[in-house]
């Protein structure tokens, strides 16, 4: 048999796992110049593994740390929007299943002024958040464009049902103005929210 | 006791209780994580890695990676195990992306240009260095770290066969930069 070759020499160090290991095994007892190139090999892998750890030249941790403060603040802002999203869609829900649950009492005209009050109400509070300008996340902004697409839509219904002049107009208007105090109450928790968290 | 708990036990020997304040994210655990291991990090990714830059950009990596995915660590193995194995996977991914500067191959034939000029022994920290990437890693990997060849094929994408052959190719190379054919 030849000597053995730098593939044979190198799978006797994986013991038994290859084939032809056993013969490999053999032909090193029986050559000295196979033994001595086994040899060779075990102490260039002890010499390598005996290498001096390298250390790094810089220290990295600020870096680690910024990436890590840059994700948690998606991850915060990601979760924000979703959040008043899903606010905005329970009130939306709280208020359209209460106004159909509850029982008629006061006159549809008494009402009608009492949710037109509430409404203006609201309206002069989001007055007041929008005036804070500053930067606000995409999550935010379009949960309060979807609340405020869909006021803009009722307004517009709101016009129509009065231009009509129909002799039930107040009972007509009325689900259009509870739907609308209760857009406009989830459209003033979104600005509060973004409010509390601008700077994040 | 195997190496990777050795290690595990040297570096940070409350290893359980920092990785449960990593996962509830607690920055200050994660500093400490990182100063036991940064060291061993380092040195995997620049024995894989070509350049010191390349290497600080894969501990930077693996660090992310480890608080990104601390929930995945169940704790049934060594901490080192873990973390080595993410450090091994960026440094892996940095050689595939730096494959663009230029192939092994090209590197292998630029080396058989040179190894004319070259002494007849090398340094064996030269030696290591002169390999092609992918060989060098592999070389690092099985006979340093102590993967097998089914585990560095599964890394690197390759077969255990390609992983067999760049290690044999490997330590050819190594025998005769290191002058000892005038040994044998």
């Amino acid at each position: 048999m030849s000597h053995l070759t730098m593939e044979q020499l190198v799978a006797l160090r994986d013991a038994g796992s290859e084939p032809g290991s056993a013969e490999s095994q053999a032909h090193v007892v029986a050559c000295p110049q196979c033994a001595a190139e086994l040899d060779r090999l075990y102490q260039r892998v002890a010499r390598i593994r005996a290498l001096p750890s390298l250390r790094p030249p810089r220290d990295r941790f600020t870096l680690v740390a910024g990436r890590v403060r840059h994700d948690r603040r998606q991850v915060k802002v990601r979760r924000l929007g979703l959040g008043a999203m899903a606010l905005a869609a329970t009130l939306l829900l709280v208020v359209v299943g209460r106004d159909l649950l509850a029982p008629p009492s006061a006159s549809a005209s008494d009402q009608l002024t009492a949710v037109m009050a509430e409404s203006a109400t609201l309206e002069q509070a989001l007055r007041q958040l929008r005036g804070d300008q500053r930067v606000t996340d995409v999550y935010t902004t379009r949960a309060a464009a979807s609340l405020e697409d869909r006021i803009g839509e009722l307004d517009r219904q709101l016009e129509a049902t009065q231009a009509h002049g129909a002799s039930n107009a107040d009972a007509n208007l009325l689900p259009l103005w509870r739907e609308r105090v209760g857009l406009m109450d989830a459209l003033v928790d979104v600005h509060v929210t973004r409010a509390q968290n601008v700077g994040l | 006791m195997t190496r990777a708990l050795v290690v595990d036990s040297y570096l940070l020997s409350d290893a359980e209780s920092v990785v449960a304040r990593v996962r509830v994210g607690d920055p200050a655990a994660l500093e400490i994580l990182y100063r036991a291991y940064e060291t061993p990090v380092f040195n995997l990714a620049r024995r894989i890695c070509r350049s010191v830059e390349d290497a600080e950009d894969v501990l930077q990596d693996t660090f992310f990676e480890v608080y990104r995915s601390i929930g995945q660590y169940r704790g049934d193995g060594p901490l080192w195990g873990w973390i080595r194995r993410v450090a091994a996977s960026k440094a892996l991914m940095r050689l595939r992306r730096n494959k663009y500067r230029d192939t092994d191959e090209l590197h292998d034939e630029t080396h058989a240009v040179r190894r004319e000029d070259t002494p007849l022994r090398m340094d064996l920290e030269a030696a290591l260095e002169r390999l092609p990437e992918t060989s060098r890693a592999v070389v690092w990997l099985h006979d340093v770290e102590g993967y097998t060849h089914e585990e560095i094929a599964g890394m690197m994408d390759k077969t255990p066969s390609f992983s067999k052959s760049q290690l044999s190719r490997a330590h050819a190379k190594l025998r005769t930069w290191l002058g000892e054919e005038a040994l044998a």
